[in-house]
């Protein structure tokens, strides 16, 4: 399942490696893209075993907030 | 703990908050040491502001060195614990404040910027009307299923793509198209989510929903775009690759070198490539977003950066410059005495209005595209009769009978099958007619020629203008290319100011002209709309493709999608992505001139560690700024290209 998140957060490019890694580490994602052009973050993740609310926390793990966004 | 903690620290709303309250802490802590003369509490004040600050930037270096990177956080944390190691609290405090001020300045910034777009996405209603098993049910927009009817109010945004099964009402469409003026809509139209109705009550079946709307789509494709990395950005992440160490290394030399603890740790604060990293990224948001906003998809940065290169630019004749459907554009009546010709919008005689007439009642029955101006004209002037019987004839005319009258209408050699007399004097004037790249056909009644009807593909409005303001641009060489013979699109060309004129192509031979542009040395656009330019679009440095009317493939292939037939958008896309480029060497220039300054200044001894801080946030910031100028590009192009003849939007070919 992919997911969309947002960030409002990004200002600085090379933040969105950081992001990367953090939801990369989480148990039941298989891929994340952090894109700081638009500030979308997508996942590519088993929701069974990693919901939304998981994926929220690993990106603030690394020290970014992000919402649930609702386009693609 | 944790948690609370984790609260502080982590929402934008409460990092303006840790701002706010670690800037305050410094004023206090100023007022105590320097009015109140008490040093002891000043330290803990800014202390206090400083671990405030800090923690946030402390947790983002953190993870950074969880990850191997050594990040702008890293920075900023080790200069500040240097600092309050050396007891320089004020320092520490002022490079943790301004660090988290700008870093909350600048976000705020380029939310706006990438939300150049998305913000039409929540202008769409909270809820709309469905009906639902007789009744009007209030629902949220995303709960609506396709197929269902929707209730738009006057006045109304539209949440869904769909039909109009019923109803009228001028639908303000900017938010898909860029275009000012609204547009008529009737039963059977296509509306998209994001328009406005103005005035009337409309039903709609609804085609799309949530995330599956035209405008979705639009946002979805340009953020792709903003997405996708310019050249220059590249380049400039590869010399950031060694920047931020190589002043890492520097400070330490220093350090070593000199044991002046304070202007090591100053390298560290100015050693972050901050406004050098966001140099390209936030005009290429800016940009496309404007773009967009404007009725024009450019894909990503590298087409930008290559649009606003162009030297040359070949345009495709037929549906590009001109409407690609042919129109009634001259009616000559042989009964009247002086009957000169006319041109289609000026009042016909009466003469004229009936052979009209007796041609539209012979083609009533044809889809012959010849056949559709003329009944289209004719309706104007009232109902059209269907005829009794009638007779095509491929390629040279049709016979029909009405009412005991025998009509004929066709070309020349037809009206000789059917043996009717045709004068010198006509044979001259059709000669003429040919000229002008018009398809000419004659009327006849009861064995007697009545008149000429003239029908050609006519240009767009806006050709002329097109390229007028391209060569004002700086664009030489304009070619137009088509498959039609040269003697048609001569006359053409005459008209809108083009001198190189390519006829009588086939699709390679339109790719194999770009080619030779390019061999010339040129950086060659191509505009062009259907199927068989899909080459020469793939083959030139930047591909537009025209959205109304336009194929698919083409808006596919293209670099460039103009949604609405408006050709001024060309030149206007040309001057948002000069614009744009400009704005990123701006950038750059600002980024390095400053860091540069700075370096020199700390080496010197004339910049200390918080001076450092706000030069560099200060940085940030006008690069942001400058970056932002581009929402509102391209205003002096378009200023007075206004008020455009109407033409109806098709942005469903492009996008669906």
């Amino acid at each position: 399942m992919k997911t969309i998140l947002r960030s409002q957060d990004l200002t600085c490019p090379s933040c969105t490696g950081r992001i990367e890694k953090s939801l990369k580490a989480c148990d039941g994602v298989h891929d994340a893209r952090v894109y700081f052009s638009t500030g979308r973050i997508e996942v590519q993740h088993d929701p069974g075993r990693a919901t939304a609310d998981d994926l929220i926390k690993a990106v603030r793990m690394a020290g970014y907030t992000a919402t649930t966004g609702t386009l693609r | 703990m944790n948690r609370i903690f984790d609260r502080i620290v982590h929402t934008a709303q409460h990092r303006f908050g840790l701002v706010v309250l670690s800037g305050t802490l410094i004023i206090m802590g100023f007022a105590a040491g320097w009015l109140a003369g008490l040093a002891a509490l000043r330290d803990v004040l800014l202390l206090a502001a400083v671990l405030i600050a800090g923690a946030a930037i402390a947790t983002r270096a953190w993870h950074g060195i969880r990850c191997h990177q050594v990040t702008i956080e890293l920075l900023v944390t080790i200069a500040t614990a240097g600092a309050l190691l050396i007891g320089d609290y004020w320092e520490a405090a002022a490079v943790t404040f301004l660090f988290m001020f700008g870093t909350h300045l600048e976000a705020s910034m380029l939310t706006r910027t990438r939300h150049a777009l998305a913000q039409l996405l929540e202008s769409t209603p909270s809820s709309v009307i469905v009906l639902r098993a007789g009744h009007e049910v209030e629902v949220k927009p995303e709960a609506v299923q396709p197929g269902e009817l929707v209730l738009v109010r006057p006045g109304a945004h539209i949440s869904v793509d769909g039909t109009v099964i019923q109803g009228r009402a001028a639908v303000d469409e900017s938010a898909i198209t860029g275009e000012p003026l609204p547009v008529e809509k009737f039963e059977g139209a296509t509306v998209y989510a994001g328009t406005v109705s103005q005035d009337g009550l409309l039903w709609l079946r609804a085609t799309g929903v949530g995330d599956d709307t035209t405008l979705a789509r639009i946002v979805h494709w340009v953020e792709q775009a903003q997405e996708e990395q310019a050249p220059t950005q590249r380049i400039i992440e590869r010399f950031a690759r060694w920047y931020t160490p190589a002043i890492i290394m520097l400070s330490a030399v220093f350090f070593l070198w000199t044991w002046n603890t304070e202007l090591a740790l100053t390298l560290l604060v100015i050693g972050c490539p901050g406004a050098l990293a966001i140099a390209t990224p936030v005009p290429v948001v800016a940009g496309i977003g404007r773009a967009a906003q404007r009725g024009m998809l450019i894909k990503g940065g590298a087409h930008l950066e290559t649009m606003a290169r162009i030297s040359a630019l070949a345009l495709d004749k037929t549906g590009t410059l001109t409407e690609g459907k042919p129109r009634l554009t001259h009616l000559e009546s042989l009964q009247s005495i002086s009957s000169s010709g006319r041109r289609a919008p000026e009042p016909w005689t009466k003469a004229e209005q009936d052979m009209l007439r007796w041609a539209a009642i012979a083609e009533s029955g044809s889809e012959h595209p010849l056949a559709l101006p003329v009944l289209a004209a004719a309706r104007m002037l009232g109902p059209v009769s269907h005829a009794d019987q009638f007779d095509t004839c491929a390629g040279r005319g049709v016979r029909a009978t009405y009412q005991g009258h025998t009509i004929g209408v066709g070309t020349q050699r037809f009206m000789g099958e059917l043996g009717i007399p045709i004068g010198s004097d006509v044979e001259e004037r059709l000669a003429r007619l040919g000229e002008t790249g018009t398809t000419a056909v004659l009327v006849a009644r009861d064995g007697r020629a009545l008149g000429i009807l003239g029908l050609a593909d006519t240009q767009r409005g806006m050709a002329s203008g097109m390229v007028r303001r391209l060569r004002d641009l700086g664009i030489s060489r304009i070619a137009m290319l088509t498959g039609d013979d040269r003697r048609t699109a001569e006359f053409i060309a005459g008209q809108i100011g083009i001198e190189e004129i390519h006829g009588s192509l086939l699709p390679d031979g339109k790719l194999a002209l770009i080619r030779q542009m390019q061999n010339d040395g040129h950086i060659v656009a191509m505009v062009g709309d259907g199927i068989n330019d899909a080459p020469a679009l793939a083959a030139a440095d930047i591909g537009i493709a025209m959205g109304a009317g336009g194929t698919a493939i083409a808006a596919e292939t293209a670099d460039i999608v103009l949604m609405t037939d408006d050709l001024l958008k060309v030149p206007e896309a040309l001057a948002i992505a000069r614009a744009t480029v400009r704005n990123i060497r701006q950038n750059v220039t600002i980024a390095l001139v400053t860091a540069a300054a700075l370096l020199a200044g700390v080496l010197f001894g004339r910049v200390g560690m918080a001076g450092g801080m706000l030069m560099h946030e200060l940085s940030v910031l006008v690069v942001v700024a400058n970056g932002m100028r581009l929402l509102r590009a391209g205003r002096g192009v378009i200023a007075d290209g206004v008020a455009l003849p109407r033409v109806a939007p098709r942005a469903d070919s492009v996008l669906s």
